[in-house]
């Protein structure tokens, strides 16, 4: 990757990131519109957004940000409360805002339709609210600088350095305290303006917080017409002395979209400290005028304000890199498993080696928990995005409805964030869809509230991530899925399921019971996707409902990708992991539960339930003496169609274990999910238990 | 922008496209062109402007343009701009 390119990927990635953030807090603003504080920060997001897009070369996103700044602005700086409709655009404009970015990113020529329109209703605002500003007190009279100048027929930056010093001791004497006086000194390049910016953009940026501005442009090396093209900046030097509330680090933020030759911001001091003015140049040689503090944080690393040497509590990290230390922990938990069960280091009767080895284990866990900590996020950006649909698919479906949502702080592999958000989504568009009532008089009519509730949820439960969607809707009718699955052969109406098997139906490719299709969910595709989502991500979905009281989804995530939670049992000498999340039981079963049916295998009744038998020699094809189930022990695990007990010799132990891919040969083996290295060295293969059934079904016919 | 006999009035509030314009305009007509005047109430919002004014001067001496004579303008958003060198 060229260096171009890796700043285009920093770029890309940073305006994601605000883009993100601006959906969110545009919302909170819809919500709270006298929140100034909310608006300021959506506003530094567009600014930040429209200088990065100019930088690059955006213009369309750069034009659409910067007249939606503007708009900002106004009510930032005129704290005016903005009107509904008005609140409508800002949302619209947001969305404008993510759809142009995708077509500055893939080069499109065409710009989204709402692009102009949205353009349009922003510019009629802004025009609508002509600029008012509060003036900066600038003095009512300036004072005529040059006049002295021009009699000693001085050079332009002659003339500048002299109305600079008179500037800076006029300002000087009308500072109070609170306020401290600057000089910025800025040095555009010549392609300035094409890559978006102007000195009149940093001196209105400087303005807004300022109690006095004067700014200072030599003209001198401007050259005739036939010279000089506008689009090129001609101003080499402008300076400006700005008496404000802010601190040095506050103004240098006004320009860090600049590159660093581009500005110096220094700050001016009173002439007390003789040292500084020994140390230092005055701003004008000749005169014994206000030293200057070496404050600037481009010459002064030991300034508070100096970037390059400001501790920084965040780093960025390519992903990829963390999945390349992953791995290598992954390697040295194994290494040190093998040490500490290595049978002929255990022989070895020294207390110094078993300390070593005790003390190599608990640093082996540690780095282990902290690099996992590296790759955990807080599910909190997740859940606020999910906020902006259920705003939509409520205003979309007309349903009044209020978010709860719990446990933000809930940390989740960021690999399986990114893949969360579509399947929550479609959940939560559904039983917003259809798990509320369709009207307030049907929730009046069962004595509820009007507003809908919509509950978000994440929690820890046994080593998993829980997250749930919950309306207090209608719930789902049991009968009536059932009815459909069999209508639709997804059942043959003879099974013996679960209510929760049945409402897992609803999950199956081409079910919908939903009597209409809208735009938003319905068309029986969907929720299966969803199950398949969270599948890959080695979770499960599973689906509560109680008629008229409402519907619960949760999807149980392992806490990574990289490392789960396994059984490991023994079959005919071989290790096996089954994936702790899909076992809901492990005993011996009496002879009298269990029974065998001619072409249909062995079963085990289980409280009134027959769980088909299944034996992993058989699958595997193992060489075995043949026990009976009741001499064995069985697993019991839920799949997706349905418990299975799986049939073992022993039981060996659970353990984390990392899971390393399989080679293109086992690929193939759907009944293999992956392979781990035991402590001992040995590999086991990790079961896909939902292929497991299958091949029972086809041994028996 | 306005062109009256041999007074051109523009507005300082020219984004860049419209400064392009306003250059591509002036370029062929700068020696019909007596005065050029400031509108009323509008605020700069390009130092480009403000270097194409100097542009012209520098290119036509004769040209009035008052506006640059007065070497400083003053606004509630940036404060007060000096301009020197320019004659």
């Amino acid at each position: 990757m060229t260096k171009q390119e890796q700043v285009k990927a920093i770029f890309i990635e940073e305006a994601g990131e605000i883009i993100e953030k601006l959906d969110v807090n545009i919302l909170r603003f819809e919500e709270n519109s006298s929140d100034f504080d909310l608006l300021n920060e959506i506003f530094r997001g567009v600014h930040t957004l429209k200088g990065n897009a100019n930088a690059f070369g955006f213009t369309r996103l750069g034009e659409f940000v910067h007249h939606f700044e503007d708009v900002l602005d106004h009510y930032r700086s005129t704290k005016e409360e903005v009107e509904e409709h008005h609140l409508e655009l800002f949302v619209g404009s947001v969305d404008v805002i993510k759809e142009v970015m995708v077509c500055e990113l893939d080069a499109l020529p065409d710009l989204p339709d709402d692009y102009p329109i949205c353009l349009e209703k922003i510019k009629a605002l802004i025009a609508s609210k002509k600029p008012g500003a509060e003036p900066i007190a600038v003095q009512e009279a300036p004072m005529v600088l040059n006049d002295l100048a021009a009699e000693f027929a001085l050079s332009g930056e002659e003339q500048m350095d002299n109305s600079i010093a008179n500037t800076i001791k006029k300002l000087q004497a009308s500072q109070s305290e609170g306020l401290n006086l600057y000089r910025v000194d800025l040095t555009l390049d010549e392609d300035c303006y094409k890559r978006g910016f102007d000195h009149l953009l940093f001196l209105k940026l400087l303005g807004e917080k300022a109690v006095s501005l004067e700014s200072f442009f030599d003209m001198e090396p401007i050259q005739p017409l036939n010279e000089f093209n506008c689009d090129v900046n001609v101003f080499k030097h402008v300076c400006a002395i700005v008496l404000t509330p802010q601190t040095l680090e506050e103004v240098e933020e006004n320009f860090e979209f600049l590159f660093d030759h581009e500005y110096k911001v220094t700050r001016i001091v009173q002439p007390l400290i003789e040292k500084a003015v020994e140390e230092v140049k005055p701003v004008v040689a000749e005169e014994k005028l206000p030293a200057v503090e070496k404050e600037s944080a481009k010459s002064a690393p030991s300034s508070s304000s100096a970037n390059a040497a400001a501790p920084k509590s965040t780093i960025r990290i390519d992903t990829f890199k963390l999945d390349e230390l992953f791995d290598s922990v992954g390697e040295l938990v194994i290494a040190q498993n093998f040490i500490a069960q290595n049978e002929k280091i255990r022989s070895i009767e020294d207390e110094s080696i078993s300390r070593a080895i005790e003390t190599l284990s608990k640093i082996t866990k540690r780095i282990q928990d902290r690099v996992m900590s590296l790759r955990m996020v807080a599910i909190r950006d997740t859940f606020d995005k999910m906020k902006r649909v259920v705003r939509d698919t409520s205003k979309k479906t007309g349903k009044e409805l209020h978010l709860h949502v719990l446990g933000e702080e809930t940390e989740i592999d960021k690999t399986m964030i990114d893949s969360l958000s579509d399947p929550l989504i479609h959940i939560i568009r559904n039983a917003i869809d259809h798990g509320l009532e369709a009207d307030a008089d049907e929730r009046l009519a069962t004595g509820k509230k009007v507003e809908g509730t919509i509950t978000l949820r994440a929690y820890h439960k046994s080593g998993s991530i829980v997250i749930s969607v919950s309306d207090d809707g209608r719930g789902i009718n049991k009968e009536k899925v059932f009815r459909k699955a069999i209508e639709r052969g997804i059942i043959t109406g003879d099974e013996n399921l679960t209510d929760s098997q049945i409402f897992g139906l609803i999950m199956q490719p081409g079910f919908s019971t939903a009597d209409t299709i809208s735009d938003l969910s319905g068309r029986g595709v969907g929720l299966d996707v969803v199950k398949t989502s969270i599948e890959k991500l080695r979770g499960k979905i599973e689906v509560d409902s109680k008629e008229g009281e409402g519907t619960t989804f949760s999807m149980v995530l392992p806490l990574t990708l990289a490392i789960i939670d396994g059984m490991l049992v023994q079959a005919a000498g071989e290790i096996y992991i089954i994936p702790t999340l899909s076992v809901v039981e492990s005993f011996r079963p009496d002879r009298e539960i269990v029974h065998a049916l001619k072409e249909k295998g062995e079963f085990v009744s289980l409280r009134g339930q027959h769980i088909p038998v299944i034996r992993l020699s058989d699958v595997f094809d193992l060489p075995t003496v043949r026990i009976e189930p009741w001499e064995g022990i069985l697993v019991c695990v839920e799949t997706e169609a349905g418990r299975i007990a799986i049939m073992v010799d022993e039981l060996v132990g659970r353990q984390q274990v990392v899971i390393k891919p399989l080679g293109k040969a086992l690929a193939k083996l759907k009944e293999i999910s992956g392979g781990a290295i035991l402590g001992s060295g040995d590999i086991a293969l990790i079961l896909n238990v939902d292929e497991l059934r299958p091949l029972i079904e086809a041994a028996h016919g | 922008m306005q062109f009256d006999g041999d007074v051109l009035t523009i507005g300082l509030d020219m984004s860049m496209e419209e400064i392009r314009e306003f250059e591509q305009f002036v370029r062929p007509r700068l020696e019909y062109l007596e005065t050029i005047e400031i509108e009323e109430g509008t605020l700069l919002r390009s130092s480009a402007l403000l270097a194409l004014l100097v542009s012209l001067k520098r290119t036509r001496n004769d040209v009035k343009i008052p506006f640059l004579d007065q070497g400083f303008i003053t606004s509630g958003v940036y404060g007060t701009l000096h301009w020197m060198g320019h004659d």
